[in-house]
């Protein structure tokens, strides 16, 4: 039963069954399976999407589907986790996000996928995201890193307003704050005391490696 | 008098059937019937309202009705001549002629390194002057050359830009608008008295935002020219298809154009086409990719089937410097452009998509658009040309025509001369130091900045304009923008 909860749960993340997958998963907590073995099934495929997208055999609908389709069962085998106060083995802990007043997705979701592909921890607060939460998810994940998006020359400012929160929380020596997105380079993410900026996805994974050590 | 242009001389290429044209029409008309369009301007939803359309205030979202939309298309001209500083250099858009406007980019590049900067203000004029001075560059598009230059704060890019096209240029251009900037541009025009365009863009899918709207407002009201464009990508804010996305394109713009003509009746409207193929890598537009031909040459189908003059996705290679990709990537889509029977194409300049230009590949292109412009002036068939008088006289070896008036007199007319490619034999290219057409044009950038001098502005026209740029000031100081 188990082997064929997590083939089901494989074979529907491969498929990008947004609907199988979460129905898999909810099947996996019906059924007793270990949700940190359920998880691990998950990562190993959205690993080989990942390594697919960096070998440039697959594509950014992949990337895309294969995020969302991974996102609903994650919520079902987190959840389950949480009841078993059990806790994911992870590389580090991510807060990502676009930033308040922009709505945009596609990068910041590339980004969140190959983190989660690569073994990382990714709480993805989605878009439009304003100061208030980024600060609540910090302080409620404490994560590494902080990873914010932003598309547009009008919303990038936005990044610096939620760094200049963070030292007004004193939560800035507590997390690295990482920024990318269409209207960012490095002289912007220096310029707002970012510790990182990358241009692509693959760069950021690194960029978050390099900025924990791992 | 007016700009030349190219005059197409043979039936465009088509390639959508009837049946297939039928379609995407009824699709269209579909889509803005039953699924509507968001319009986030009240003005012009009560204005829709008035005029027969269903309106969703909550969800700022209006349907048309199909006659509204055949209507409207009905009052737009299928000709018009819009004016430029220089009375020779109007353009009368529409029919068979297609004008040729330079592909403008964010920043310049290191022609070392082919990296990208942002532009000085000496560039960005001068890069105006090279425009100005070839002879295959028609008009200008907004953001031209560049999207600004070193120094100028972001609100002030488009009205220093524009007074930069007025100041080195006598050829029309159009422009772009963004945070109430088209106040300045219309007193602009107004004071050279030229007509001016800003574009009307959607924010696909099936979306305009007030700044557009209340762009097309002033500009109708002013009585200046009307352009609507979509700016989809395929894939991610259009569907992936050409079929699909050019059915939302379309209704984007018809949308564009019910309002313009309920605004001001029988206004002269152009409509472009912005629409590319998502990299499916990056997230970014498809530059130099073939999906944006197979786009164009559908949209100028229909678009001529509506009798409304109608331009062309730009020619942005996705190459970063001047190599064989940067070459048929543009040669494809600029040739394709001009066969499908667009009326307007920009091309020249372009080294990445929309992020650089330089005045040294503007030059390059200016072959590429005289080639393409001389093909389609086609083939002239008369007893002349046929000249089977002279073939007589001439017979067969040791007969001759290089000695011929016959050759003299018609060969430039039959030929394109390119102005920098290099057309060498091998011993005189080896003795000249191997150039190529890059290194031809580099020298031609600087004879032309040596010699060529733009028309000056009166002393009167200079104090209006600078007075206009002074008022934009104050207006964004008082904004906090400045």
């Amino acid at each position: 039963m188990k082997e064929e909860i997590l083939k089901g749960l494989q074979k529907s993340l491969r498929d990008y069954d947004s609907e199988g997958c979460i129905a898999w998963a909810k099947k996996a907590n019906q059924e007793g399976v270990d949700p940190l073995q359920a998880i691990d099934a998950l990562t190993e495929i959205i690993q080989e999407v990942g390594d697919g997208f960096s070998r440039g055999e697959l594509f950014l609908p992949d990337l895309i589907a294969a995020g969302a389709t991974m996102a609903g069962a994650m919520a079902e085998l987190t959840a389950a986790l949480k009841q078993k106060g059990l806790e994911r083995k992870s590389l580090g802990k991510v807060v990502i996000g676009t930033v308040f007043g922009d709505i945009h997705s596609i990068g910041k979701d590339m980004v969140s996928t190959l983190l989660t592909a690569s073994g990382f921890t990714v709480h993805d607060l989605g878009i439009d995201v304003k100061a208030e939460r980024f600060i609540e998810a910090i302080k409620q994940d404490r994560p590494d890193i902080l990873a914010m998006s932003a598309l547009l020359t009008t919303t990038a400012k936005e990044q610096k307003v939620v760094i200049e929160a963070l030292k007004k929380e004193g939560l800035r020596n507590q997390v690295k704050v990482i920024v990318g997105g269409g209207a960012i380079d490095q002289s912007f993410a220096t310029g707002i005391g970012a510790d990182g900026y990358a241009s692509t996805a693959p760069e950021a994974v690194n960029l978050v490696k390099s900025l924990i050590g791992r | 008098m007016a700009m030349k242009g190219f005059i197409r001389k043979f039936k465009p290429l088509e390639i959508l059937s009837e049946e297939q044209f039928q379609a995407i029409h009824k699709a269209t008309l579909d889509v803005l019937q039953n699924v509507g369009i968001r319009i986030e301007h009240k003005r012009a939803l009560k204005l829709l309202e008035s005029h027969d359309c269903q309106v969703d205030y909550g969800n700022m979202r209006a349907k048309f009705p199909p006659g509204l939309v055949e209507e409207s298309l009905q009052k737009c001209p299928s000709s018009f001549r819009v004016k430029a500083r220089d009375p020779q250099k109007d353009l009368i858009m529409g029919g068979n002629t297609i004008y040729f406007g330079p592909a403008p980019g964010k920043q310049t590049v290191n022609l070392d390194t082919w990296e990208p900067r942002e532009a000085t203000r000496k560039e960005a004029y001068d890069g105006l002057t090279i425009l100005d001075a070839l002879p295959n560059v028609h008009f200008l598009p907004s953001y031209t050359p560049y999207f600004g230059f070193e120094g100028l704060p972001p609100v002030m890019r488009i009205p220093e830009i524009c007074a930069a096209k007025i100041r080195n240029s006598t050829k029309w251009f159009f422009e772009g608008y963004s945070n109430d900037c088209e106040i300045f541009i219309i007193q602009m025009a107004q004071a050279m008295g030229i007509d001016i365009m800003c574009s009307m863009l959607a924010s696909p899918p099936l979306t305009f935002y007030g700044e557009a709207v209340e762009c097309a407002f002033r500009m109708a009201e002013a009585g200046m020219a009307g352009r609507v464009l979509p700016g989809g990508i395929c894939g991610a804010t259009a569907p992936v298809t050409i079929a699909g996305s050019t059915v939302t394109a379309n209704a984007e713009i018809l949308a564009g154009i019910v309002l313009l003509q309920l605004m001001r009746p029988g206004m002269r409207i152009e409509v472009k086409d912005f629409t590319y193929p998502q990299n499916m890598r990056t997230g970014s537009p498809a530059f130099g990719n073939i999906g944006v031909s197979l786009h164009g040459v559908v949209f100028s189908q229909i678009w001529r089937r509506y009798g409304i003059p109608a331009g062309m996705t730009t020619a942005y290679p996705s190459s970063k410097i001047p190599d064989f990709q940067c070459g048929y990537e543009k040669a494809i889509i600029a040739l394709i452009a001009a066969l499908s029977g667009i009326n307007l194409q920009l091309v020249q300049g372009a080294i990445h998509g929309e992020l650089t230009h330089h005045p040294v590949q503007a030059i390059i292109d200016d072959d590429l658009v005289g080639m393409i412009g001389r093909f389609l002036e086609g083939v002239e068939v008369s007893d002349e040309t046929i000249a089977l008088d002279l073939i007589a006289q001439v017979g067969p070896i040791p007969g001759e025509y290089l000695s011929k008036e016959h050759t003299r007199k018609w060969w430039r007319k039959e030929q394109f001369i390119p102005q920098v490619a290099d057309t060498l034999t091998y011993p005189e290219w080896m003795k000249k130091g191997k150039k190529s057409c890059l290194g031809y044009a580099k020298e031609k950038m600087e004879e032309i900045l040596a010699k060529h001098k733009p028309t000056p502005l009166t002393g009167s026209q200079e104090r209006d304009l600078e007075k206009i740029l002074e008022d934009a000031r104050v207006f964004y100081k008082d904004k906090g923008m400045l």
